[in-house]
């Protein structure tokens, strides 16, 4: 086993106090490929929100990194959030990237910008880069907030239902890009999604959230005849 | 062209006015085209009534209580209003964050009622107060034309401040408004880069209607935004074409009012309006011409 990059000790998550998810006692390993699945409304994304640290935990402990060291995290949110009154290119998005290394009052550098044209061909973004982000196609924005995620230089990946709204071909096109990456560059990847298949294609580890419970193991583990049953409350033939 | 060559020259004597216009002009869409972006236009409306509601108060409680003579010189005067209307501006602009950051409620009823009881407020202070219609009413409806080199400095340094901090923090700023949970994530302080952007729409707005009233400064604020947002491909040409336009058309706005003896800041606005309005045409014909080259084979 890896060392753990993510590790939740008994962590309640919820709004206001309120847990939506008690109890959650799990272990991220270092470059793992991790899916997150569950129902809407099962806390898929608020478990999300307090991993990345935009909401507090209601209890329990949380330790992302080692050591004090905190990771970085390379964010992919859904692309339907962001408000089309923007005039940014796919290149200005994927600049924002670079923000987190470049302080206030600096202007990113000319070796900044390479990178950031570096990780737009790494994801076959370059191509529309220029073009308005609000008038791109749902697959080629992901590819540019993927883009985007690389340009942080992250140790962790997240990416939050990267193909909601995106057609059949281009969510093939974009898991495998993102299972290649995953192995190239040694990341740990975290992704929220409803897509079985491609779990059981890509993912190495799943955290299923079901009925207020945690299911944590290996696909092998969870994507069992009878767990699944359990799960979907089925028969399955 | 008789009255462009006299505002052109050196000794037109109300060469203040013209600065003081064309500064604002160029100012004001700088922190207007994030009203736009972040969706606050109400803002823009409700701000400027009331930093005029400051200067009402700013004028008439130091009256009422003997500090302030009318008659005594114009520039103590004009520091109180600029005190009230900047007091007030950051004040309103820093509460309604906080309650927007809180959540809940309606921020447009908030806006509406803010507005609405602004102007109230400053319409019965003003009625209390003997001279108010004697000069300050001019002030609050935005004379442009009686502006002394003090006030032309003191618009000059805020709104060199405000482009200064805007320039230098543009990034972040922009980040923050456009993705906060990346910027949360990337270890932006949010809370800190919002009250920067609150702070300097504050002082914009405040000085804007100290020199050219409410209602000018509102069309400042937004209308170059707005136009230039049909056209811009990039936030660069957004707010550099919003700035240009803004700043031209004060000075455009000042000639015609020259030339035909109009009121400067409601033509200033007319004027404003009518670019939009041309602009929009322009970009509905060119997105006509464009859609009929692109199905023809």
């Amino acid at each position: 086993m890896k060392e753990a990059i993510i590790t939740l000790d008994n962590l309640a998550i919820g709004y206001d106090g309120q847990p939506v998810l008690s109890g959650i006692s799990l272990s991220i390993a270092r470059s793992s490929f991790t899916a997150i699945l569950g129902a809407n409304g099962s806390g898929k994304s608020t478990l999300l929100k307090t991993l990345l640290g935009l909401q507090s935990p209601v209890g329990g402990r949380m330790q992302i990194g080692a050591l004090g060291v905190k990771p970085v995290f390379g964010y992919v949110p859904q692309a339907i959030q962001f408000d089309p009154l923007y005039p940014l290119t796919g290149f200005d998005v994927a600049l924002m990237g670079t923000f987190g290394r470049v302080g206030p009052m600096k202007f990113p550098s000319r070796v900044e910008k390479d990178f950031v044209h570096e990780c737009l061909r790494a994801t076959a973004a370059e191509g529309f880069a220029r073009e308005k982000f609000s008038r791109l196609s749902g697959g080629q924005k992901q590819r540019v907030l993927i883009a985007r995620a690389l340009a942080t230089k992250p140790d962790i990946l997240v990416l939050d239902e990267p193909t909601a709204g995106v057609d059949v071909a281009a969510t093939k096109s974009l898991l495998e890009f993102i299972s290649r990456i995953h192995a190239e560059r040694n990341l740990t990847v975290l992704l929220v999604t409803h897509d079985l298949p491609l779990v059981r294609k890509h993912a190495q580890q799943i955290i299923w959230l079901h009925n207020g419970q945690v299911l944590h193991g290996t696909v092998a583990e969870l994507f069992t005849r009878e767990r699944m049953a359990e799960i979907f409350e089925m028969e399955l033939i | 062209m008789e009255s462009l060559r006299h505002i052109l020259s050196p000794d037109f004597l109300l060469r203040n006015s013209v600065y003081t216009s064309v500064l604002i002009g160029f100012a004001c869409p700088l922190v207007g085209v994030f009203l736009v972006l972040r969706r606050l236009v109400f803002i823009g409306v409700a701000l400027p009534q009331i930093a005029s509601t400051g200067i009402a108060i700013a004028f008439s409680v130091p009256m009422w209580l003997g500090l302030l003579q009318p008659e005594h010189a114009a520039h103590s005067e004009h520091l109180y209003a600029f005190a009230g209307s900047t007091f007030f501006s950051l004040g309103a602009i820093l509460v309604m964050a906080f309650l927007e950051r809180r959540g809940g409620g309606s921020i447009e009823g908030r806006l509406g009622t803010a507005y609405v009881v602004a102007a109230a407020l400053s319409i019965i202070i003003l009625s209390k107060n003997r001279y108010g219609e004697v000069g300050w009413l001019d002030l609050m409806k935005g004379e442009v034309i009686t502006i002394d080199n003090f006030d032309l400095a003191l618009t000059g340094v805020t709104l060199a401040l405000v482009l200064a901090v805007l320039g230098l923090f543009h990034k972040e700023i922009l980040f923050v408004s456009f993705d906060r949970a990346m910027a949360i994530t990337l270890g932006k302080n949010i809370l800190l880069w919002d009250i920067v952007l609150y702070l300097l729409i504050g002082l914009t707005v405040s000085m804007a209607v100290l020199s050219v009233g409410p209602l000018i400064a509102f069309g400042f604020l937004l209308i170059p935004a707005l136009t230039s947002h049909q056209f811009a491909r990039t936030m660069r040409q957004f707010t550099i074409a919003a700035s240009c336009l803004g700043g031209v058309s004060s000075f455009a706005g000042f000639w015609i009012a020259y030339e035909y003896n109009l009121p400067v800041g409601p033509t200033d606005v007319v004027l404003l309006g009518v670019v939009f309005f041309l602009a929009f045409l322009a970009k509905k014909l060119w997105v006509a011409i464009i859609g009929s080259k692109a199905v023809k084979p």
